[in-house]
């Protein structure tokens, strides 16, 4: 092949380009740690990443739900624990009295079961970010009310929420609710925490016939309703914590399988977009190297002609 | 037989010749540095004189032309490529800049930093689209909070400005790419007309000496590769040393006139395509920056804008349907959530963003924690919609933004490869037609050498000369 002047020149600015744009795209991926940038680079594996990263966040709004419900289930739990209290205490009171107790005694006790039918309400009517826990999605109206008599007994208390609950999704399709309702008397949906026509339990309605069966001294009637009355309540509610209790541990193995998720989608993005830096940085000081090369020949060879010989 | 005058004009014949020689190398010299410069050499010949004492004698040296090594192959073959890489390279142009338009770029290192998302982020539409379904799950976390319908708000507003965004970017680069086909469709008449003129000379200037016309013919045959880069022309070899040009089957140039020129025409849809003037006919081209520059805003760059559109479409059509089906935190009905029909002008609904309260998130009129409308919004996020090919919002979109970077990816590797086969053609040419230097340094020598030795042929003449004349004394 005859080689002219200007070939020099050309070949060695075209190897130089070449060499320089290689050497900017491994710089880029040696100091990005990235193997893509944009679609152009690699696009079926831009559309994985795009893909995976939307699985990831979508990953991370689930362990964030997961989180809220957690949340809700441990302030239930609170709230079922106070009242298993009141329920304790007004099981015993309904097993003290017995005939044994004079008149008195007995009204003493209708005035501390009132006091507890008041706390049990109070306790009902726990609030969480500024919704109530019981009244179902009615979240911004307290589900229970209490009316009184002229002497401050008890005389009702209504259910003012509803039997619908907010549920969040956990999992890809999985949704769940961590709450529970206060009341349910329509035979389906949630049971209810304090009342429910499924299993029997009537906690405010059967502390209210405790109270007036106290009230009227008829220890018989505490002895043969109220105290089976109070007890098939705590039975509701030890059942009751039982499911919360369960729930927490489903939510709990719902975070560690998400956090595995996520670490797995992270893994997963790596493989697709990062670049092995090692192999990077052993490809650009090689690159540096035969640029460095072409500069010394090129800078040598296009310095000589038979211009130098001729006189 | 010459006798001793008939030598001494031997000796100025070689003079001439071997100056000639030297202007020729010195003409090669000169343009050394010029691309579109094909080398020259003098072709001589030697004379001679029949019916001498001995039979035919030499009487030196003439030149006879001067020719140019020009490998006509080559450049048709190189013209024809220049109108790939052409159309190429217009392409690359085009796409680099639709995907910046889209402007999706990954960046893991600011994972986990500036973002809620530990898993890597893209400062993008596909970030807007799982943040606002993110926001409708808080939402649902929490229907009565406000804070929870401001930040769905603001996550909303700002997917729309993204859309909204997008749409005007990809208008401006319409516009943009609109501009360069008339840009090229003014250089290519101009190039047209040039060519035309130019053939006129080469005819003139070769009358009776068809192939004489050396720096003409470089000076169209530059003009050719230039107007071949802008649009794939057809060559023609006419008449009297003119080359006839024709575009698409439309004749545009023959011989030294200018048969047809090319014009912009709008088929109704504000993308230019290109037309004969005087043919009226919309012309079909095949390379050439012009089709580079058409096709890619036809079809990868059409296909993008389009895709967007319908997600945004969509976005409007399946958030606002279920929205419908919900009531705001009063118990109220009937607001949309987005307004608009298309990337160009979706927006959240004016009312909702004065008021957060009208976010219709709950499916129970009387119950405000109801979240059943928020979950269902959040759960359109995964949902695949048939209008979408089955596919998610997310999923629609990366599979739009693929298929742009894959249309980039192949313009890149044909690049390439064109780039190769480009290089390998330019090297012959420049192997048979490029000037040595050391080729002319040596010519140089030569015909100096030449040179001095016919000077001192005269010199030897003249003193035989002076001796003939003495003879008398």
């Amino acid at each position: 092949m005859r080689i002219t002047s200007n070939f020099y020149a050309d070949t060695l600015v075209r190897q130089l380009s070449t060499l320089e744009n290689r050497q900017a795209r491994l710089q880029q991926q040696a100091a990005t740690g990235q193997r893509i940038v944009t679609a152009d680079d690699d696009p079926l594996a831009m559309r994985q990443v795009l893909d995976l990263q939307g699985q990831g966040a979508n990953l991370s709004q689930y362990a964030a739900n997961i989180a809220r419900q957690q949340e809700t289930a441990s302030a239930t739990y609170s709230v079922m624990t106070g009242l298993k209290k009141i329920s304790d205490r007004a099981s015993e009171l309904a097993t003290m009295a017995d005939g044994t107790k004079p008149k008195d005694q007995l009204a003493i006790y209708a005035k501390e079961v009132t006091q507890l039918i008041q706390q049990a309400v109070q306790a009902a009517n726990a609030k969480n970010r500024e919704s109530y826990l019981l009244s179902g999605t009615k979240t911004d109206q307290a589900p229970y009310s209490v009316t009184t008599d002229a002497n401050g007994n008890v005389t009702a208390v209504s259910y003012n929420g509803n039997t619908d609950q907010a549920s969040s999704e956990v999992a890809s399709g999985i949704t769940l609710s961590a709450g529970t309702i206060g009341s349910n008397s329509t035979g389906s949906g949630p049971l209810g925490l304090v009342s429910d026509t499924r299993t029997g339990a009537d906690f405010f309605n059967h502390l209210i016939s405790l109270q007036n069966n106290l009230l009227a001294g008829n220890s018989a009637a505490v002895q043969s309703t109220d105290k089976a009355n109070m007890s098939a309540d705590e039975n509701n509610l030890l059942s009751q914590i039982g499911s919360n209790g369960a729930m927490q541990a489903r939510l709990e193995t719902l975070a560690s399988l998400n956090q595995s998720q996520q670490s797995d989608t992270e893994k997963a993005v790596s493989n697709v977009a990062d670049a092995d830096i090692t192999q990077t940085i052993v490809k650009l000081n090689s690159t540096q190297t035969a640029y460095q090369a072409a500069l010394q020949s090129g800078a040598k060879v296009l310095n000589m002609s038979l211009l130098d010989y001729l006189r | 037989m010459p006798g001793l005058f008939g030598i001494l004009s031997l000796g100025s014949r070689s003079l001439q010749t071997q100056q000639s020689g030297i202007e020729v190398a010195g003409h090669n010299i000169a343009n050394a540095n010029n691309t579109g410069y094909t080398r020259q050499r003098l072709l001589v010949q030697a004379t001679s004189q029949a019916g001498g004492q001995y039979g035919s004698i030499g009487t030196g040296i003439e030149g006879v032309a001067v020719q140019q090594l020009r490998d006509v192959l080559l450049d048709a073959q190189i013209t024809s490529e220049t109108s790939i890489s052409g159309s190429l390279d217009a392409q690359q142009t085009a796409l680099q800049q639709a995907q910046a338009s889209l402007g999706e770029q990954l960046d893991r290192l600011a994972s986990g930093t500036d973002s809620t998302n530990a898993i890597g982020n893209t400062h993008s539409l596909s970030t807007g689209l799982s943040d606002l379904f993110n926001a409708f799950q808080t939402l649902a976390n929490d229907p009565t909070s406000p804070s929870a319908r401001q930040s769905v708000l603001l996550k909303a507003q700002s997917l729309g400005g993204q859309f909204n965004q997008i749409k005007t970017r990809f208008d401006e680069l319409d516009k943009q790419l609109n501009q360069s086909v008339g840009s090229d469709v003014q250089s290519a008449n101009q190039l047209m007309s040039d060519i035309a003129k130019l053939n006129g000379q080469i005819t003139a200037n070769e009358a009776g000496d068809p192939g004489s016309a050396n720096d003409l013919r470089d000076l169209r045959e530059q003009k050719l590769e230039a107007l071949a880069k802008i649009v794939k022309v057809d060559v023609a070899n006419g008449s009297n040393g003119a080359v006839d040009l024709s575009i698409g089957g439309v004749s545009m140039v023959s011989g030294k006139s200018v048969a047809d020129t090319l014009q912009t025409v709008d088929p109704g849809n504000g993308r230019l395509l290109v037309q004969a003037a005087g043919a009226g006919t919309t012309l079909n081209m095949t390379g050439g920056s012009l089709h580079g520059t058409i096709d890619a805003r036809d079809s990868a760059i059409a296909n993008t804008e389009s895709q967007v559109n319908a997600l945004a479409a969509a976005m409007i059509k399946e958030v606002n349907a279920v929205h419908a089906t919900g009531f705001s935190q009063g118990g109220t009905s009937g607001n949309d959530f987005f307004t608009g029909t298309g990337a160009g002008n979706i927006a959240v609904n004016n009312a909702l963003v004065v008021n957060p309260s009208l976010i219709q998130a709950s499916g129970d009129a009387t119950a405000a924690g109801n979240n059943k409308v928020a979950l269902a919004l959040a759960q359109l996020g995964t949902k695949p919609f048939a209008s979408l090919g089955n596919q998610s919002f997310a999923q629609n979109y990366s599979a739009t933004v693929a298929s742009l970077g894959s249309s980039l990816n192949t313009v890149n590797n044909q690049i390439g490869d064109q780039g190769v086969v480009t290089q390998m053609l330019k090297a012959q040419r420049d192997s048979s037609s490029g000037v040595s230097l050391d080729e002319e340094m040596t010519d140089l020598t030569r015909y100096q050498k030449a040179y001095q030795a016919s000077a001192r042929l005269i010199n030897t003449i003249d003193d035989l000369l002076d001796v003939a004349l003495s003879l008398k004394r």
